[in-house]
């Protein structure tokens, strides 16, 4: 497997507090679309926050085990470096937008990190572009909705061409159509560039046409981790981690248990009508 | 036309220090074509409003002064400087962005890029501000906050909204210290900002500063 994200046996406590992250192993692929899900207080943000090298080198703590990003550990390396190769969007995106307009906003890390202003300005146009944002360079951060200033935030993290970004529950404070559009973006954006997601999500529903992966956290451990389709049966077991996967799935694995056939990975609801109709699942079924 | 950051924060300073060593009458000169300028740039009722805030203010330090025993046209005179000063600054903000004022602070003051990042962070934050001070008002009011009753009273209310509030802002502060070291801030962070040339126009105004701030010593030169 050619992983982009290697953790190796991480151990992570905050100052004062108990042990937040145990015994962590992981690889991410390359390329992949990894959700992590689990309840709240179970690590994702931190184990987040480890993989972009801020825990333990911004927030400080106790740490043991690796974390390798693209081959090298984290060990000893600035966060604005990591920041080059893995981009982090924080669930508080908005307090992540530091400039007073979309384009400076977009250029302040090309900026930081030494890029001429010719060639900031460039990428900052296509990042822009790409997030459905293009010529609003000049428009000041209060002229922009909601919506727009998060595919702000994004661009500001595309235009640095990371291999990797990760998103803490990126669309917590938005409507359904919202969702659905940040996440259909991302699809896009790594079908174009290759780039490897991961995202903390509570509302999986959002991300069952994109997900490839899935990675269950509890209580600071890895409950699972692999493809959707190996994971989802071993989270349907596990009563406290059931109700965090989709209606969609849990109707899969509640309906390959009682038939003891085998389901594909449904994506959506049409996908799901699809297959239950074409074996004979009465007529009646509809999306 | 359109003159430098670095220009105008001259000019700035050079007013504030005008003030005290030109006449009066050339202090109420600069004052005129201070509001023209003002006016000429943003004839706009948040314009109108600043400079009648500052107007209110100018006349509660005069009679402050009044008050405490100084003589009328002191106090007149003092009141005008004031103004004269603050006005200055509006212009100067009216007219240039404050990044380009925060680069050339940076650039050719040698001012530390955090002190100079804190007037654009400041702006920026501003609206996020007013924002979850309305939220936390509402959401305290929800739970009983009531602003009747004596101006004491009201003052120590007002402590329910404040603490969440500031606890809010300590919030984000620490999002916003955490996403500047993600994005690499530091001393590159406006060397590398587009430069902004310097034009005929600048060093003519330049000149003029120059020319006006050697005052007393060009009047003791035509006096002798």
């Amino acid at each position: 497997m050619n992983s982009v994200v290697s953790v190796t046996d991480f151990y992570f406590k905050y100052l004062r507090s108990d042990l937040v992250l145990k015994n962590i192993n992981l690889e991410i692929e390359k390329g992949s679309f990894t959700v992590i899900i689990g309840p709240s207080g179970a690590g994702k943000t931190t184990l987040c926050k480890a993989i972009t090298g801020i825990v333990p080198y911004y927030t400080g703590g106790d740490y043991a085990g690796d974390i390798k990003v693209l081959g090298e550990t984290t060990k000893g390396k600035k966060v604005s470096d990591l920041a080059m190769k893995v981009g982090l969007m924080l669930e508080d995106y908005e307090s992540q937008l530091v400039s007073l307009t979309a384009g400076e906003e977009v250029a302040f890390s090309l900026l930081n990190h030494g890029f001429p202003p010719e060639e900031a300005e460039e990428r900052t146009r296509k990042a822009l572009e790409d997030v459905g944002l293009p010529g609003r360079e000049s428009y000041q951060l209060d002229e922009l909705s909601g919506g727009q200033r998060q595919r702000l935030a994004l661009a500001s993290l595309l235009a640095v061409h990371p291999e990797i970004i990760v998103l803490d529950e990126p669309v917590s404070a938005m409507d359904p159509d919202g969702g659905e559009s940040l996440y259909k973006l991302l699809g896009k954006i790594r079908e174009e560039y290759g780039t490897t997601f991961i995202v903390v999500e509570h509302r999986v529903e959002f991300v069952l046409p994109y997900a490839t992966n899935l990675l269950a956290i509890k209580n600071g451990e890895v409950a699972a981790q692999g493809r959707c389709e190996d994971v989802i049966p071993r989270v349907y077991e596990d009563t406290d981690l059931r109700p965090l996967l989709p209606d969609l799935w849990q109707i899969k694995c509640n309906l390959e248990k009682k038939t003891a056939q085998k389901f594909a990975l449904w994506k959506s609801e049409k996908e799901a009508v699809a297959e239950l109709q074409a074996k004979g699942f009465g007529r009646g079924v509809r999306a | 036309m359109k003159l430098n950051a670095f220009t105008w924060i001259i000019v700035t300073l050079a007013v504030t220090a005008w003030v005290f060593i030109l006449p009066l009458e050339a202090v109420a000169t600069i004052l005129v074509l201070q509001l023209v300028l003002l006016l000429y740039i943003k004839r706009s009722k948040t314009m109108l409003a600043a400079i009648g805030g500052l107007g209110v203010f100018t006349g509660m330090m005069i009679l402050l002064q009044l008050l405490f025993g100084s003589p009328l046209d002191v106090s007149l005179f003092g009141g005008l400087r004031m103004l004269v000063m603050t006005l200055a600054f509006l212009c100067m903000l009216a007219t240039t962005r404050i990044q380009s004022i925060a680069k050339a602070l940076v650039d050719r003051f040698h001012l530390p890029v955090e002190y100079a990042f804190m007037l654009t962070a400041a702006l920026r934050f501003v609206p996020n501000f007013l924002e979850d001070s309305t939220i936390t008002l509402d959401a305290q009011s929800c739970r009983g906050y009531s602003n009747r009753g004596n101006a004491i009273k009201r003052l120590l209310s007002y402590v329910v909204v404040i603490r969440p509030l500031v606890m809010r802002a300590v919030a984000k502060s620490e999002t916003l210290a955490l996403s500047m070291e993600l994005r690499g801030f530091g001393a590159n962070t406006y060397k590398n900002m587009p430069k902004e040339p310097f034009t005929l126009v600048d060093f003519v105004v330049l000149a003029i500063v120059i020319v006006l701030s050697t005052y007393p010593f060009w009047k003791k030169l035509i006096g002798a």
